[in-house]
């Protein structure tokens, strides 16, 4: 049984999807996230910087992600940057979406016989 | 990555970031600065670099935009905005589409659009800069108004420091500041480098009465004013000039620069954006008023009430009026004329002219809006020409389209529905024309501001795009737009639903009466612009051709030196002047070598009172002469005809008895039907005889009606600025390196100025006929090239669609040469029709430019049959190409096409 706060989340879109698997790992910043997602669906999902931060702020909204301090990334404008990280209900929203789409991953198999 | 310095001059991210208003105010004030980052970050990867990346990069913004603004919304009101925001990323999709579905429409209607609209950008910049904007750095520039004096036959004399120092001290009750000043020659020097320049001697009040503020330190002080001349040596710098000349160094304030000779400490530096009293120049320096005999020696200005040199600006008290301001400053002429009646009882009264309606200089304001309106116009019937092509492309695209919107309203799409689409693609045609238009009027811009006149000086004109000028142009590309692009476009969302699916109505009598009228406007408009612009270049030719009065300007070499800013008095400048005339004399490639005060054609003039025993002046007839103050010699140097008498020679001099030269019209003005030689001119103080009669010439202009003219001796009546002027036998610019050479090996700081050949000089008077012709003459060409390109495309249209009747007719046995000529009959009667109603207009804007035309009839033979003749033949080849297809077509295929 999914967890009951996921009501109405549930299912992701595939935007808000592949941000939170960019961020499963660690902290990062907004276009580093644009970039990630980007690389995880072979530029299908190209964002740019209005849609990002709309979708950050949704998903901010929705106590998927929060912002966090700078995980120590040294780099050039660091220091102004905001990073954010998944929630606890963020990634059991991740989890349970991966699971939705397993089965249905699974269901299709069966009946194609794939 | 972008450095920040180029991020800044990035003008995607500038409208980006203006962009970003659009977003909810929660959600820009949240993000700004993180959205700007990502920008930043998405222009720095190797896609969206380049011209080509930023492309991409427009594109990519306008889809998140789109997709962005109702996800930032509320989550209330987002799905009617999503809806919309949808919808409007559909059709700017499809619309994309359509037009990069035909890349040779949209090329040739986008590129026809924006020269209309660059090049009305780029004339409405030029008109503006010189004409409409107020001066920069000014504050509440309409209360500033320019007064000059008012003499028989002069409605714009300057003022002298006396009469103006009257003005200021007596009109209180009107104006609450009033300042003078002047353009004059300055050598400065500063830690071993020397350069002359064109500063300006201002009064105390200069920078107050304009409310202008010192970007550093600060301007002059009320007592560098009333204090006795000579006695504060103190310098503003302009800001422009201290950046080029002292890299923008704020220790210069309380430096000590020399100034003709003189210390001056410079107290201040000007605003960036107070560039000065006049809009086509930058002053790099100002210095007070009561130093004038220190930076122009050899004339005593500050007391001299009858040397009349300075310009007067005044600014208007809360409340006071021009009106009121004329009243005041008549009333002061009279009392001033029972104070000093020998001074003032020639003035008539004094013009008022409110700073923003003075342009460049009010003499000249006729010529300048006339010029400017032709210009305006000009590149107005370019646009219509343009749009008129445009209209015409789109039109024929809507025939073809018009089985498509049938299909669309039979399945069910609303009107609106459709309506909206075409809306969308007008509006994206449009602006991409606009910023098409508004990168070729960048460029143009960039072209015209570097245009400088043949002279020296701190020329810099105020040319430049600002918010105006992209409103202009915004408001011109859509309206182009949406006026040509979506009309027709109209007609094919509304056809009958049934025929359109058939496609039966392909050739509605209706649509082509259209078209028909777009091309006999297509000629009509284009003759009336190429009649215009050739008027004008015949202007040019007529201009080159009129006679100045001397001989093979190509062979004068003339130099400008002026000891008195060195320094010398009347009596070493006299040994100076003496060992360089006669050392170019005796150059071997020089033929005559004389001085003069003057050149012809220089646009400038000084002009004396003269009085003739025996001749009453008339009623507001003119009493003051154009005079030159030159030397033996000069008058041969030009090769200007003696027609009678002598002209001057070494001995006229203070000593001799007092000698005159006048031209001919002066002489047949004062002495009709008698000879001139032996009468007295009474002028410059003396009783003065004619000793010689000139030819006349032309003096300050080419395009001038002949005036008179008469010459003084310089021995007797000396001055310090003088131009050597030397006939060259061999070439003019050997010449001008001896004579560079002769005054170093004088006096080796002397500085020479104005080196140029007579021809060179004289593209000052060419400057307006030789930029109008090549401006209008451009225009005229590409106007000829817009007008072809439309006539072919409507002509091949219409034989297109009618090729299934011109197959029958030739299945049944019609000649091919008779289809030749069949179609192109037609299109010689529209070219007819086009070309009557283009004569007519051009008639009429012959009328209107008559007084801008140098000897040229506005009805000149050339501009009005050849021209045409041009337009007819290059029509006629766009009638005929299509016509020989037309021909060509196989009967088979026409009418299977059915």
């Amino acid at each position: 049984m999914p967890d009951p706060d996921l009501d109405g989340i549930l299912p992701l879109t595939p935007a808000v999807f592949h941000v939170l698997v960019a961020l499963a790992s660690e902290a990062k910043h907004g276009y580093a996230i644009a970039r990630e997602v980007e690389d995880l669906t072979d530029g299908r999902i190209l964002m740019g910087p209005g849609t990002l931060y709309g979708s950050l702020q949704r998903m901010a909204d929705a106590g998927l992600i929060e912002e966090s301090s700078n995980p120590g990334d040294a780099a050039r404008h660091a220091q102004r940057r905001r990073y954010y990280k998944a929630t606890r209900l963020g990634r059991a929203a991740l989890r349970a979406e991966s699971e939705r789409l397993l089965r249905a991953l699974d269901l299709v198999r069966e009946r194609t016989g794939g | 990555m972008n450095g920040p310095a180029r991020a800044g001059r990035d003008p995607i991210r500038r409208a980006y970031i203006l962009l970003l208003r659009i977003y909810p105010s929660h959600f820009g004030r949240r993000y700004r600065d993180d959205l700007i980052q990502a920008f930043d970050d998405r222009r720095g990867e190797p896609r969206f670099c380049g011209l080509r990346g930023g492309g991409r990069l427009v594109l990519f913004l306008l889809r998140d935009f789109a997709t962005s603004v109702p996800l930032a919304r509320g989550p209330r009101r987002d799905d009617r905005m999503a809806t919309m925001m949808n919808r409007l990323l559909q059709d700017l999709r499809f619309s994309g589409r359509m037009l990069a579905k035909n890349p040779v429409f949209t090329v040739a209607a986008v590129v026809t659009l924006a020269l209309g609209i660059g090049l009305n950008a780029a004339t409405f910049s030029a008109v503006r800069g010189l004409l409409l904007k107020p001066l920069s750095g000014t504050e509440a520039p309409e209360r500033l108004v320019q007064l000059y004096r008012r003499w028989p036959g002069m409605d714009y004399g300057s003022n002298s420091i006396p009469h103006y120092q009257d003005v200021r001290d007596r009109t209180g009750e009107v104006f609450s500041d009033v300042a003078a000043w002047y353009f004059t020659q300055i050598a400065l020097s500063d830690e071993g480098r020397s350069e002359r320049i064109m500063g300006l001697l201002v009064s105390a009040d200069f920078f107050r009465t304009y409310g202008a503020t010192p970007h550093l330190g600060r301007f002059f002080l009320p007592e560098e004013e009333s204090v006795g001349p000579g006695a504060h040596p103190v310098a503003v710098l302009g800001n422009g000039f201290w950046r080029t000349r002292f890299g923008g160094d704020p220790s210069v304030v309380g430096r000590t620069l020399t100034l003709n000779g003189y210390p001056f400490e410079v107290v201040g530096v000007a605003a960036p954006d107070f560039r000065g009293p006049v809009a086509f120049a930058d002053a790099p320096i100002y210095v007070p008023l009561m130093m004038q005999m220190q930076i122009d020696p050899g004339r005593n200005l500050i007391e001299a009430r009858g040397s009349n040199m300075m310009n007067v600006i005044a600014r208007l008290n809360d409340g006071a009026t021009v009106e009121r301001a004329q009243d005041v400053l008549d009333r002061l002429l009279l009392q001033l004329r029972e104070e000093l009646p020998d001074d003032y009882e020639d003035q008539l009264g004094t013009t008022v002219v409110p700073q923003m309606e003075a342009g460049i200089h009010p003499m000249f304001r006729t010529a300048q809006v006339g010029m400017s309106g032709v210009m305006m116009a000009v590149v107005s019937l370019l646009l219509l020409i343009a749009c008129v092509n445009v209209a015409n492309l789109f039109l024929t695209r809507a025939r073809e389209r018009r089985k498509e919107m049938g299909i669309r309203l039979s399945l069910g799409a609303g009107r609106g529905r459709i309506l909206q689409q075409l809306l969308t693609e007008s509006l994206l045609f449009s602006v991409i024309s606009g910023v098409a238009g508004l990168g070729l009027a960048r460029i143009a811009i960039r072209l015209l501001a570097r245009v400088r006149p043949p002279m020296d000086g701190p020329w810099a004109f105020a040319i430049e795009m600002d918010g105006t000028v992209l409103a202009f142009t915004l408001v011109v590309s859509v309206c182009a737009g949406i006026l040509f692009g979506l009309a027709p476009a109209l007609q094919s969302a509304r056809p009958d639903v049934l025929t359109a699916v058939k496609g039966a109505s392909a050739r509605r009598p209706g649509g082509s009466r259209t078209s028909r009228g777009l091309v006999v406007l297509q000629i009509a408009l284009s003759l009336l612009l190429l009649v215009t612009a050739g008027l004008f270049i015949r202007s040019l030719q007529g201009a080159t051709r009129i006679d100045p009065g001397f001989d093979e300007p190509a062979t004068i070499a003339v130099t400008s030196v002026d000891p008195g800013l060195q320094g010398y008095d009347r009596q070493r400048a006299t040994v100076f002047f003496d060992r360089v005339l006669a050392e170019v004399r005796a150059l071997p490639d020089t033929r005559d070598v004389g001085l003069s005060d003057w050149l012809p054609l220089g646009l400038g003039a000084s002009d004396r009172g003269v009085e003739i025993p025996g001749y009453e002046f008339a009623e507001g007839e003119r009493q003051s002469i154009q005079y030159a103050r030159i030397t033996e010699g000069f008058l041969e140097a030009l090769g200007v005809d003696l027609i009678a008498g002598r002209t001057f020679t070494v001995d006229d001099d203070e000593g001799a008895p007092p000698v005159i030269v006048v031209n001919q019209r002066f002489a047949e003005h004062f002495w009709p039907g008698v000879s001139a030689l032996g009468r007295i001119v009474h002028t410059a103080g003396k009783d003065r005889e004619v000793v010689g009669i000139v030819a006349d010439g032309k003096y300050r202009s080419l395009g001038e009606a002949p005036t008179d003219m008469m010459f003084l001796p310089h021995r007797e009546l000396f001055g310090t600025e003088l131009a050597v002027v030397a006939r060259a036998s061999g070439s003019p610019q050997n010449v001008l390196r001896e004579i560079r050479e002769i005054v170093r090996a004088a006096d080796a700081d002397m500085p020479v100025f104005d080196v140029r050949t007579m021809e060179e000089h004289m593209g000052i008077a060419l400057l307006p006929a030789r930029l109008g012709g090549s401006v209008l003459g451009l225009f005229g060409a590409l106007g000829l090239l817009l007008a072809a390109v439309g006539i072919y495309g409507v002509m091949a249209y219409s034989v297109a669609q009618r090729t299934s009747e011109l197959g029958i007719r030739i299945a049944l046995g019609a000649d091919r040469h008779r289809v030749v000529r069949l179609v192109l009959g037609e299109g010689i009667r529209l070219m007819v029709i086009g070309t009557a109603l283009g004569l007519l207009g051009a008639v009429a804007a012959g009328r209107m430019v008559r007084s801008l035309l140098y000897n040229v009839n506005a009805l000149d033979p050339m501009a009005f049959l050849g021209v045409p003749a041009i337009l007819v033949a290059v029509a006629t080849l766009a009638v005929y190409v299509p016509a020989r297809r037309a021909a060509a077509v196989e009967p088979v295929r026409a009418l299977r096409a059915e």
